[in-house]
C-alpha cells in the first residue's frame, strides 16, 4: 500500500468502477438505495487511497507513470497516465473529501427522489469523481482536455437533472453551450502547441508570441469552466441543479477546474506576460461585478453563485499576478467554505422548501447546527481573521501589494467589503430576524446531512493554517505578515459584516435595502449574450446549413444518382439468356481477331 | 491435304459449332456444339503438328482428357438444370436477367 501509482490509480478506478457498474447494472441503478451505496462507497475509497497518496507522497516524493497512447508513423503522438506531485496529490484529496461529504449529504437531500432518479444522480456523480480525478492527475494537456471535457459532461447532466422542469432543461443546455464556446479555446490551443511543438506537456518551452496565443486560448477556456466575466452567465442558471450538485461541481471543483489547468500549466503562463495582464484585470473586474451582482438576489443559491464567480475572480487575478500558489491556495480554501456553504444552503431549503431568501427569516432557533454551520462558512468567505478565507485571501491581496498598478488591489480590496456585506446580508436574512410563515415548521436536518457541514465547517476555519505546508508541497515560499495589507483587509471584511448588519440587523432598514435590490443589472449581459448567439450565431449556422444540405449533400446525392440511373441504363444487355453470351463472347474474339489482323 | 486445306476444315467445323452453340435451344445440343468447337481445335493442333512440325500433338491428349472431365460436368449440369425446371431448354434458366 506504499506505492503512490497504486494508491493514485485506486482513486481513479474506484469511482470509475462505480460508474460504469452502475450503467451496466440497470436493477441495481432502478433500486435507489444500493446505487447511492456503491458510489458512496466508491469515494470512501478514493479518499482514503488519496489521504494515504498525501502521506506516501510526503515520503516518496513525486512520481509518474505514463503509457503511449495513439501511436502514429511508429512514435507516439501522446501519452495518458498519472502525474502526481504536490499540486496533484493536495488536489486530489481536497476532490475526493468535498465529493464523500457532498454525497453522503445528498443520500438524504435527495431522499424524496424516485429510486430510478437517485439511481441516476449517483451514478452522474461517479461519473463525475472519475472524470475531475483524470483531470487532476493529468501527466500532460491531452488528458487533462478529456478530463476537463468529462466533467463538462457531468456538469451538464446534473445540472439539467430535472429535465421535466423547463427552466432546469433550458440551464443544462446554457451552461453547455457557453462552456463549450470556451472550451473551443482549450481545443485550438492544443492544435496549436501541438503544431508548434509536437508535444502536450505541461511545461513546453515556447517562442514569446507562440507562448501569448496558446495561453491566451487556454485562458478562454478557462473564463468559461471558471465562470469569469463576460462568460460568468451560465453559473447563477446552473442553480438549478440539485443544491448538493452546485456545491460539489458549481463551487468547490469543477469550477475550480479552470484555476487548477493555470497552476498547473504555469511553467507556460509564465512565458508570457501579456495573457497574465489580461488574467489579471478580467479576474479583478469579475471579483469586484459579480460581487455587486451578489448584493442584490433574493435566491439563497443564486447569492452563493455570484459569490463564487467573485472568489474565482480572486484566484484568476492571483496566477495573473504570477503567483499560482496565492490562486491555488485560495481555491483549496473556498472549495471547503463554498461546499460547506451550499450545503448548508441546501440544508434550508430542504427545510423550508423554498430558495427564496424572503420565505426564510428566523431560522437560528430551528436549525441551530445549520445555523452554526453556515455562519462558520460565511466569516470565512467573508475573510474575517482566523478563518481559512482570510489566510488565502489575504495571500492572493498581498500578492498584488507590490505592482506598480494598484488598481487591482483596490478593486480586489472592494470585493472583499462586498463579500463581507452580501455575507451579512444572507445571514441576517435567512437565520435572524422574524420567523416567517414557511420556516415555522422548519426542523434541523438529519444526521446525514448534519454530519457532512460538521465535517466541512473543521476545514473552513482551520484549513489556513496549512498554507505553510501546502506552500512546500508546491515550492512556494509562505509566511504569515503583519502589514499593509492583512489589516486593510480585515477591515473591509469587519466592517462590511457592521454595514450589513446595520442595513438587515434587527431594525431593517427598507430604503436602503430597497435601493440595492434596484440595482439588479444581471439580466444585461444575459440579453447582450442572447442577442450575440441568436443573430451572429444562428446566422453563420444558417448559411453553413444550407451550404451542407444542398452543396455537399447535393454532391454525394448527385453521385448516386448517377449511379443508379446509369446501372437502369445498362441493365438490359444482361438478359439472363446464354446464347446471348455466347453471341457476345464470339463477337468479342472476332473483334479480337480482327484488330490482330489490322 | 495441305495444312492450309486442314485448316479451313477446322474452321468451318468450328464456325458449324458456334452456330450450333447459338441457335440450339436444348442443353445437350449445345454441349454437342462445344465438342465440335473442341474438336475442331484438335484438328487444328494435330495438322500443325503433321505439316509444319510444331510439338502440339501432347497437347491434343491433354485436351482430350479436359473434354472428358468438361462433358462429365456439363451432363450433370444439364441434369440439374432438368430436375430443377422440368425441362433440357437452357433458356428456361434466366435467372441472372438484369
Amino acid at each position: 500500500m506504499n506505492d503512490p501509482i497504486f494508491l493514485a490509480a485506486l482513486a481513479l478506478c474506484a469511482p470509475v468502477a462505480a460508474a460504469l457498474f452502475l450503467l451496466v447494472a440497470a436493477p441495481v441503478r432502478h433500486r435507489g438505495a444500493p446505487a447511492a451505496g456503491v458510489c458512496v462507497t466508491a469515494s470512501l475509497v478514493a479518499l482514503a487511497a488519496a489521504v494515504r497518496l498525501i502521506f506516501v507522497h510526503a515520503a516518496q516524493g513525486d512520481a509518474r507513470w505514463t503509457t503511449t497512447w495513439i501511436s502514429a508513423a511508429g512514435k507516439p503522438i501522446a501519452e495518458v497516465g498519472l502525474h502526481l506531485d504536490g499540486a496533484s496529490v493536495s488536489m486530489l484529496a481536497v476532490v475526493c473529501l468535498v465529493a464523500l461529504c457532498v454525497q453522503v449529504f445528498s443520500v438524504a437531500y435527495m431522499h424524496d427522489e424516485p429510486p430510478r432518479g437517485y439511481g441516476r444522480y449517483f451514478s452522474f456523480h461517479a461519473l463525475f469523481l472519475f472524470s475531475m480525478n483524470l483531470f487532476v492527475l493529468a501527466p500532460n494537456l491531452l488528458q487533462a482536455f478529456a478530463g476537463w471535457e468529462l466533467v463538462g459532461l457531468t456538469s451538464y447532466l446534473l445540472i439539467g437533472f430535472y429535465f421535466a422542469k423547463p427552466s432546469a432543461a433550458k440551464a443544462a443546455v446554457k451552461a453547455f453551450w457557453m462552456t463549450k464556446l470556451a472550451d473551443m479555446g482549450f481545443l485550438f490551443g492544443l492544435l496549436w502547441l501541438f503544431v508548434a511543438t509536437g508535444s502536450f506537456e505541461w511545461t513546453t518551452k515556447l517562442a514569446p508570441e507562440v507562448a501569448v496565443g496558446v495561453t491566451l486560448l487556454f485562458f478562454l477556456a478557462v473564463v468559461g469552466k471558471s465562470a469569469q466575466f463576460p462568460l460568468h452567465i451560465w453559473l447563477p442558471d446552473a442553480m438549478e441543479g440539485p443544491t448538493p450538485v452546485s456545491a460539489l461541481l458549481h463551487a468547490a471543483t469543477m469550477v475550480a477546474a479552470g484555476v487548477f489547468l493555470v497552476v498547473r500549466a504555469d511553467p507556460l503562463f509564465a512565458q508570457a506576460e501579456a495573457t497574465r495582464e489580461v488574467m489579471l484585470w478580467i479576474g479583478s473586474f469579475t471579483a469586484v461585478f459579480a460581487a455587486c451582482l451578489a448584493l442584490v438576489q433574493r435566491d439563497i443559491k443564486k447569492v452563493l453563485a455570484y459569490s463564487t464567480c467573485s472568489q474565482l475572480g480572486y484566484m484568476v487575478a492571483a496566477l495573473g499576478a504570477g503567483s499560482a500558489f496565492a490562486g491555488y491556495f485560495h481555491l483549496g480554501t473556498h472549495a471547503f467554505f463554498k461546499a460547506l456553504l451550499f450545503l448548508a444552503a441546501g440544508s434550508v431549503i430542504h427545510a423550508v422548501h423554498s430558495n427564496d431568501l424572503a420565505d426564510m427569516g428566523g431560522l437560528r432557533k430551528k436549525m441551530p447546527l445549520t445555523t452554526l454551520t453556515f455562519v462558520i462558512g460565511a466569516l470565512s468567505l467573508a475573510g474575517i481573521p482566523g478563518f481559512a478565507g482570510f489566510f488565502s485571501k489575504d495571500l492572493v491581496l498581498a500578492t498584488l501589494e507590490g505592482r506598480a498598478n494598484w488598481v487591482p488591489w483596490t478593486m480586489l480590496m472592494g470585493a472583499a467589503f462586498l463579500t463581507a456585506f452580501y455575507m451579512g446580508r444572507v445571514v441576517c436574512m435567512a437565520f435572524f430576524g422574524a420567523l416567517s410563515h414557511k420556516a415555522e415548521h422548519a426542523h434541523e436536518a438529519p444526521l446525514w446531512m448534519s454530519g457532512p457541514l460538521l465535517v466541512l465547517a473543521v476545514p473552513s476555519v482551520g484549513a489556513g493554517f496549512l498554507g505553510g505546508w501546502l506552500a512546500h508541497l508546491l515550492g512556494a515560499h509562505y509566511e504569515t505578515h503583519i502589514g499593509l495589507t492583512p489589516i486593510v483587509a480585515s477591515t473591509m471584511a469587519i466592517a462590511g459584516l457592521l454595514a450589513s448588519l446595520a442595513i438587515y440587523g434587527r431594525r431593517r432598514d427598507a430604503s436602503v435595502a430597497g435601493a440595492i435590490e434596484r440595482l439588479d443589472k444581471a439580466s444585461l449581459v444575459d440579453r447582450a449574450w442572447e442577442l450575440g448567439y441568436r443573430r451572429a450565431l444562428l446566422g453563420v449556422s444558417g448559411v453553413l446549413g444550407w451550404f451542407d444540405r444542398y452543396v455537399i449533400d447535393g454532391l454525394m446525392n448527385f453521385t448516386g444518382y448517377t449511379t443508379i440511373e446509369a446501372g437502369a441504363a445498362v441493365r438490359g444487355a444482361q438478359t439472363g439468356r446464354m446464347r446471348h453470351y455466347v453471341v457476345a463472347v464470339v463477337l468479342g474474339a472476332v473483334l479480337l481477331a480482327l484488330m490482330g489482323v489490322l | 491435304m495441305t495444312l492450309v486445306q486442314c485448316l479451313l476444315l477446322a474452321s468451318a467445323l468450328f464456325s458449324v459449332g458456334v452456330y450450333g452453340l447459338i441457335t440450339r435451344r436444348q442443353a445437350v445440343a449445345m454441349l454437342l456444339s462445344i465438342e465440335l468447337m473442341v474438336n475442331a481445335a484438335n484438328l487444328a493442333l494435330v495438322a500443325f503438328a503433321k505439316y509444319a512440325g510444331a510439338p502440339t500433338q501432347p497437347l491434343v491428349l491433354f485436351t482430350l482428357a479436359i473434354t472428358v472431365a468438361e462433358v462429365a460436368v456439363g451432363l450433370a449440369l444439364v441434369m440439374l438444370l432438368y430436375r430443377r425446371y422440368d425441362d433440357t431448354l437452357l433458356d428456361a434458366a434466366s435467372e441472372t436477367k438484369g
